[in-house]
């Protein structure tokens, strides 16, 4: 059976992953362009050195700058930047390898060969996996042509033959090694992008299951009233105090409809507001909206929260199953208790059917929190775990 | 074959460890089949070394090899890796002195790829510092033997091929830093979020605790029936792994008697043996009755369910009045609403541990003024707050 270990994923996650990208992409860009800007300054000096005509320079180095020039203009357009750095960032590879075979055929020796690895190395900071496979690709294949088409280039003061052959095995294991590092580091980067995204939407949710489970607890709501109450005692008082017309009475009173009225019907009793506004002011309502209870259960809670260095890159900070140093019966036990706990109705929520936590289990990432061979016992062996459960538990 | 692509295309769910393990199993079978192919045929090119030698060096690089698979299986996958880039330099000096100069000096790139796939910056610097410096060295002293036959200065020839080694070096140097730095950035933000998140989970067993009390119900844990459930369901995973499953049924009654006890005492009772205190340690994680990994992935569990089909807009992780609302009137009234919230509505922990305590205008005040409030409150905010506090505290 095919795995998906995205189904569960939240959906909201994909976009603000976008978002913390780009402020990278946005970072790898300038020091990129600022490597580019540098290393067109060594080129120039090699080129005056071994007095290359100028018709020969200027296009050269025209490349080069025009290639900055690019980035620049994507840089700095405002609409869609994450997609406007990403097209940057392939013209900026496929430019950087083109900019190497110029200058690998102007001087036709071994030595500048190598500059192949200086683009591929520019490139790689980039980290991404498109730029990374374009940029393998590239690598490979001009090596390849040059290998084939310009063996001169190849051949040393000493030696009767180039040995090619070397050269491409060579090619080969730098191109698959470097892929491999750079897959490998590009998943774990996205796996860390895919925590912090997905931790900010748990945040929310569990912000919300803490106002469920809160309610359940009191069995009462917010006194909105109370709210709007005491709000409109102090405004007036603030007002008074500033010397000012009372600006916020007809927002709050607002507020104390909503309730009640719809948003056509609030547009219509509030002709002086405009359909934004008025959305702007719901956002602060506190019985149809969650948006200031959130912000002060956060604030409430945000006060005292150190992060040590040691627990930055501590494995412990990932909640599983399968903690390294642990004996297997206690990652049988944790896993025994998890699964029953499932199966099992609790006031904030009710217990799931076993279709659905196999399902759960196997496509999302709690496949990874459980011990390797616990969980494909248990996906071999779930009948036999909800007849146990069903035949103790009965309907409890 | 198919387990190692399956972990290399699941990696990011791979330990830190496990990671290493993988990539010190990849160099070392490149390793293997590299000294396979490449020291017999040296030993027919004309090597500067007696032929003895010849016979020495395979033996020496199959014992170094041995030992870099010895240290895999033991699982020292550091030390592994360090035998692993030691047998890769040692290659690479063997190859500089053979023939083929040109094949010998990319040795010194393929040396620096091997110790990038690492990823490991010391490693980095300290070896592929050293690596660097000797292909450098080397260019100079083989200058004449390294020139291609179409250049035209050794001299020139010499500064390339310097430049293009310490210049692949050092660009990847900074890929390390700027990789780090992303890194340690995410990673700083995620440990931060997960003990915020711990402390929402904190107060959401502990409303549940004071729920299951105030209505006179039983603690899961305490259920004879899902005790049982555990202590079956345990035995029977158990059974794939040894025949006798008496030991994991006593670690169950364990796990729930010490759900009564105080954790701190068993590990201080000197009675108690190396092994329970070791088994209630590690046990300890999987308590259902305080907020450990095992509640929290309950409750990550339920959130699952929470919000499914809410869209994502840009500000839904956005906590900053000045962020959220656009008019000064909107923010006052948002920054009037945030101080009720915190001075009505019970967020705290009293002194007995239940969650029955309001913040007072002081600590609401101390709290404003901090440094972990900017994510709610500009500065402008705070100053207003200051210059009206007295209406704050009396009105709201």
């Amino acid at each position: 059976m095919p795995q998906f270990t995205k189904k569960y994923q939240y959906a909201q996650v994909e976009k603000y992953k976008e978002h913390l990208e780009l402020q990278h992409l946005k970072l790898k860009t300038i020091i990129i362009n600022l490597m580019v800007f540098f290393i067109s300054f060594v080129v120039l000096y090699f080129l005056i050195r071994l007095d290359v005509p100028n018709n020969a320079t200027i296009p050269i180095m025209l490349f080069f700058y025009t290639l900055v020039i690019i980035n620049i203009i994507f840089y700095s357009y405002d609409g869609d930047q994450y997609n406007n750095l990403r097209i940057a960032m392939y013209i900026n590879t496929m430019g950087l390898y083109l900019a190497t075979i110029i200058i690998i055929l102007q001087f036709q020796t071994p030595s500048v060969f190598t500059s192949l690895f200086i683009a591929y190395a520019i490139t790689a900071i980039y980290q991404d996996y498109k730029a990374m496979l374009l940029s393998s690709g590239m690598l490979f294949f001009s090596g390849i042509a040059l290998l084939t088409g310009y063996s001169d280039i190849f051949t040393l003061v000493g030696s009767s033959s180039p040995q090619e052959g070397f050269i491409i095995a060579f090619l080969v294991i730098f191109v698959l090694l470097l892929t491999l590092s750079s897959f490998i580091l590009i998943k774990r980067k996205t796996f860390f992008y895919n925590q912090l995204a997905q931790i900010k939407e748990s945040e929310v949710r569990n912000m919300k299951l803490l106002l469920a489970i809160e309610r359940i607890k009191t069995k009462k709501e917010l006194d909105s009233e109370g709210y709007y109450d005491s709000l409109m005692k102090f405004s007036s008082k603030l007002s008074e105090k500033l010397d000012i017309d009372n600006v916020f009475s007809e927002k709050i009173q607002l507020l104390k409809d909503s309730r009640k009225l719809s948003l056509p019907d609030l547009l219509g009793k509030y002709p002086s507001f405009t359909k934004d506004e008025i959305k702007e002011i719901l956002e602060l309502e506190l019985e149809t909206h969650e948006r200031m209870k959130m912000i002060g259960i956060k604030a409430s809670k945000s006060s005292d929260v150190v992060v040590d260095r040691k627990e930055m890159f501590s494995e412990a900070q990932f909640k599983s199953f399968k903690h390294e140093g642990d004996h297997h019966y206690i990652k049988i036990i944790s896993f025994a208790v998890f699964y029953t706990m499932l199966k099992t109705d609790k006031p904030y929520f009710k217990s799931l059917k076993e279709e659905e936590i196999k399902d759960i289990l196997y496509n999302s990432e709690y496949y990874y929190r459980i011990d390797k061979k616990i969980i494909n016992l248990y996906l071999d062996n779930n009948e036999v775990f909800d007849t146990i459960v069903k035949d103790i538990m009965g309907g409890e | 074959m198919k387990t190692l692509f399956n972990r290399i295309r699941n990696s990011e769910f791979l330990t830190f460890n496990e990671v290493l393990r993988l990539k010190v199993v990849i160099v070392t079978a490149f390793l293997l089949l590299f000294v396979g192919l490449t020291i017999p045929i040296s030993a027919l090119l004309s090597f500067n070394l007696e032929f003895s030698i010849n016979i020495i060096v395979p033996i020496f690089f199959i014992i170094l090899l041995l030992f870099t698979i010895i240290t895999v299986i033991l699982n020292f996958n550091r030390v592994a890796m360090h035998f692993s880039i030691y047998t890769m330099i040692g290659l690479t000096i063997f190859h500089v002195g053979g023939a083929n100069h040109l094949y010998g000096f990319i040795l010194f790139f393929v040396s620096l790829t091997i110790i990038i796939f690492y990823q490991d910056i010391v490693t980095y610097i300290i070896y592929g510092g050293a690596v660097t410096l000797y292909g450098s060295v080397y260019a100079f002293n083989s200058g004449g033997e390294l020139m291609g036959i179409l250049s035209t200065s050794q001299d020139i020839s010499v500064l390339t091929y310097q430049i293009m080694l310490i210049g692949f070096y050092s660009i990847f140097l900074i890929q390390f830093i700027l990789s780090d730095h992303i890194y340690e950035k995410l990673n700083n933000e995620w440990v931060r979020m997960n003990k915020i998140l711990e402390k929402y989970q904190d107060f959401s067993l502990q409303h549940l605790n004071e729920y299951t009390e105030k209505e006179k119900l039983t603690p899961i844990y305490k259920n004879n029936k899902f005790q049982q459930t555990i202590s079956e369901l345990a035995v029977f995973l158990n059974e794939f792994y040894e025949e006798d499953g008496e030991d994991i049924a006593e670690l169950v009654e364990y796990y729930f008697f010490l759900h009564s006890q105080d954790l701190s005492l068993v590990l201080e009772n000197e009675g108690a043996s190396e092994e329970a205190k070791e088994f209630a340690q590690q046990l300890e994680k999987y308590f259902l009755n305080k907020r450990t990994e095992l509640t929290s992935m309950l409750f990550d569990f339920s959130t699952l369910f929470i919000d499914q089909k809410a869209d994502f807009k840009k500000d839904r992780y956005e906590y900053s009045i000045d962020e959220l609302f656009s008019t000064k009137t909107n923010k006052m009234l948002a920054l009037a609403i945030l101080y009720k919230f915190l001075r009505t509505e019970v967020t705290q922990f009293d002194k007995w541990g239940n969650i029955g305590k309001i913040l007072t205008h002081d600590e609401i005040s101390e709290l404003f003024v901090s440094k972990e409030f900017r994510e709610f409150i500009s500065f402008e905010q705070v100053n207003f707050y200051l210059d009206n506090q007295e209406l704050f505290e009396k009105y709201l």
